[in-house]
């Protein structure tokens, strides 16, 4: 079948998105930069391509079609299981995370992309480095879950650190559960196209975020297991430029493609029809 | 006990490895080698062997003794090797209706440039999927350290069972302090928050029960220990054998799906989810 609606169709955003902190000069290229040109440019940089970290909040408008968005299981919270005090008491800096308006270090939920229904789930690096938690790992499986059993296909944005240390072996479990389900996404054959952003590393990238059909990196992402720092610790290794960057990760075998922020969403819509 | 003192006892260089096990409990064992696509890890022994009248598939994270064999066994810790490997001779047990027994003991998969360049993230990923489809019983041991995705990514079981001074931990102690404190020298402090006690990690509903070791641990005693973990593990094998296959998986799926139900249970983890 011939797809229905050219990507060149497809608006870059879902919806305006929402103004994120900048900082006065581009990290990439040292540009001025304006808030308005790169709000309406998926905050990438007009001027060198840099990638600004967005958080679920504005992950959201911009894959999903405007007035879409249907979040689900947002009451669940996370709590301090292991005591945790040190550096800080873990209850404390959930409360304060739950405070400045952020929830959780995952948000799923149903919207349409270019009128096709998917689940969408994204990342918070902000929340404790967009670490995997019990919270994280239930609303990650369970939407999974119910894509695999309502045929709908799934769209993951990652950036995260990894498991939560702060939740001690449940947060490791959560590998487990959420491969588990992603396992029903492929044996009920709904495609999984799985967003690699800066940066997604260890039991993030160790369970879910490589496992899509179809890996897309954001262009200069760090993607890998094991920190680069940590590799410098253990193995005193020089590290090349470029290691374990997207591109890395593409002459590596581990991405299937890398797309600027402002090809996405017309690519995912592209897909959508090719898969459906 | 102090939970440091647990940790090295888990880390103890006279301690038990997967292959004094292995070969107690299975003495006909035959190793067998290679991914089949590049190479052979030895941080992973892996072969058949009679156990209880049984063809049994063993899998086990192998750290060396002398500094020559730790070098070449680096330290236990399996490159993504290591995992096609674990996962071909999984699908290999699969045909022939073999159970497995899988032992862990590493610190955690390698943390160097070359398993990096080589995909260990996703061989990580692929594996601990793949395990929820291997139509054959599997029980795991923490017989050692159990740290972090690298030992989950051969943890995947119908049961988990850890040894009495054996340690199950999200990171290792070091690793954690560095992301912590970005100071890997606070690893006693890191120990203690972690929970990675076996006593702790049964008492999460992670694991399945825990082995008691003989007097002065199992390193005093190899013999004792390997009955002891012998005994343990065909205790959750042999009801496991009789299960039709896709109840199997599915109990299995059950088991990782709501590993976390005993704390979410608990009245202070906000709303309960559904």
């Amino acid at each position: 079948m011939i797809a229905e609606m050219p990507r060149d169709e497809v608006a870059i955003q879902g919806g305006p998105l929402p103004e994120i902190l900048l900082p006065t000069n581009c990290p990439g290229c040292g540009i001025a930069l304006s808030l308005d040109e790169l709000r309406a440019h998926n905050y990438v940089c007009t001027e060198c391509g840099h990638h600004f970290r967005l958080g679920a909040d504005v992950w959201v408008p911009l894959i999903a079609d405007q007035g879409s968005w249907l979040e689900r299981w947002t009451d669940v919270r996370s709590h301090d299981l292991l005591n945790w005090t040190v550096p800080k008491r873990y209850q404390q800096t959930v409360e304060t995370l739950l405070e400045e308006g952020l929830n959780e270090a995952v948000r799923t939920g149903t919207c349409t992309l270019a009128k096709k229904p998917i689940w969408l789930a994204a990342f918070d690096f902000g929340f404790v480095g967009g670490t995997l938690s019990i919270v994280a790992g239930e609303r990650l499986a369970r939407g999974m879950e119910q894509a695999a059993s309502t045929g709908t296909p799934y769209v993951l944005v990652s950036a995260s650190g990894g498991a939560r240390m702060q939740e001690g072996v449940l947060a490791l479990m959560q590998l487990a559960k959420v491969n588990a389900a992603v396992g029903r996404l492929h044996d009920a054959g709904v495609p999984f196209f799985s967003v690699l952003t800066d940066p997604t590393f260890g039991g993030t990238a160790a369970s879910l975020a490589l496992l899509g059909d179809i890996n897309i990196a954001e262009p200069g992402a760090a993607i890998g297991f094991t920190g680069p720092r940590v590799i410098k610790q253990a193995t005193y290794a020089d590290l090349p430029p470029g290691f374990q960057s997207a591109e890395f990760q593409l002459a590596h075998g581990q991405v299937d493609v890398v797309v600027p922020r402002t090809e996405l969403r017309p690519l995912l819509a592209h897909l959508l029809e090719m898969y459906s | 006990m102090s939970v440091w003192e647990i940790v090295e006892l888990a880390r103890h260089p006279d301690r038990p490895y997967s292959l004094d096990y292995i070969r107690r409990l299975a003495p006909d064992f035959i190793e067998l080698h290679g991914d089949r696509l590049a190479a052979d890890d030895p941080a992973l022994v892996g072969g058949v062997g009679t156990w209880h009248r049984r063809t049994t598939m063993f899998l086990g994270h192998q750290k060396g003794r002398s500094l020559k064999e730790r070098v070449g066994r680096n330290w236990g810790m399996m490159h993504p090797e290591g995992y096609r490997k674990a996962l071909r001779l999984a699908h290999h047990a699969a045909k022939f209706g073999f159970p497995i027994v899988s032992l862990i003991d590493t610190p955690g998969a390698y943390p160097g440039a070359g398993a990096e360049e080589r995909g260990i993230a996703a061989a990580i990923a692929q594996a601990i999927m793949e395990w929820f489809r291997i139509p054959v019983p599997i029980v795991a041991a923490v017989i050692g350290e159990g740290g972090s995705g690298g030992a989950l990514g051969m943890g995947v079981a119908d049961r988990v069972i850890m040894l009495e001074n054996s340690i199950y931990s999200v990171a290792s102690p070091e690793a954690a302090a560095s992301i912590v404190w970005r100071d890997n020298s606070r690893k006693v402090e890191a120990a203690e928050q972690l929970q990675l006690t076996s006593r702790e990690i049964v008492g999460m509903g992670v694991v399945e029960e825990v082995v008691p070791e003989p007097k002065g641990s199992a390193s005093a005693d190899y013999d004792a220990a390997a009955r002891a973990l012998d005994d343990a593990l065909y205790r959750h094998m042999k009801p496991l054998l009789d299960e039709p296959s896709s109840q199997l998986l599915q109990h299995r799926y059950d088991r990782f799906r709501y590993i976390d139900s005993l704390i979410r249970a608990e009245p202070h983890f906000g709303p309960k989810i559904d």
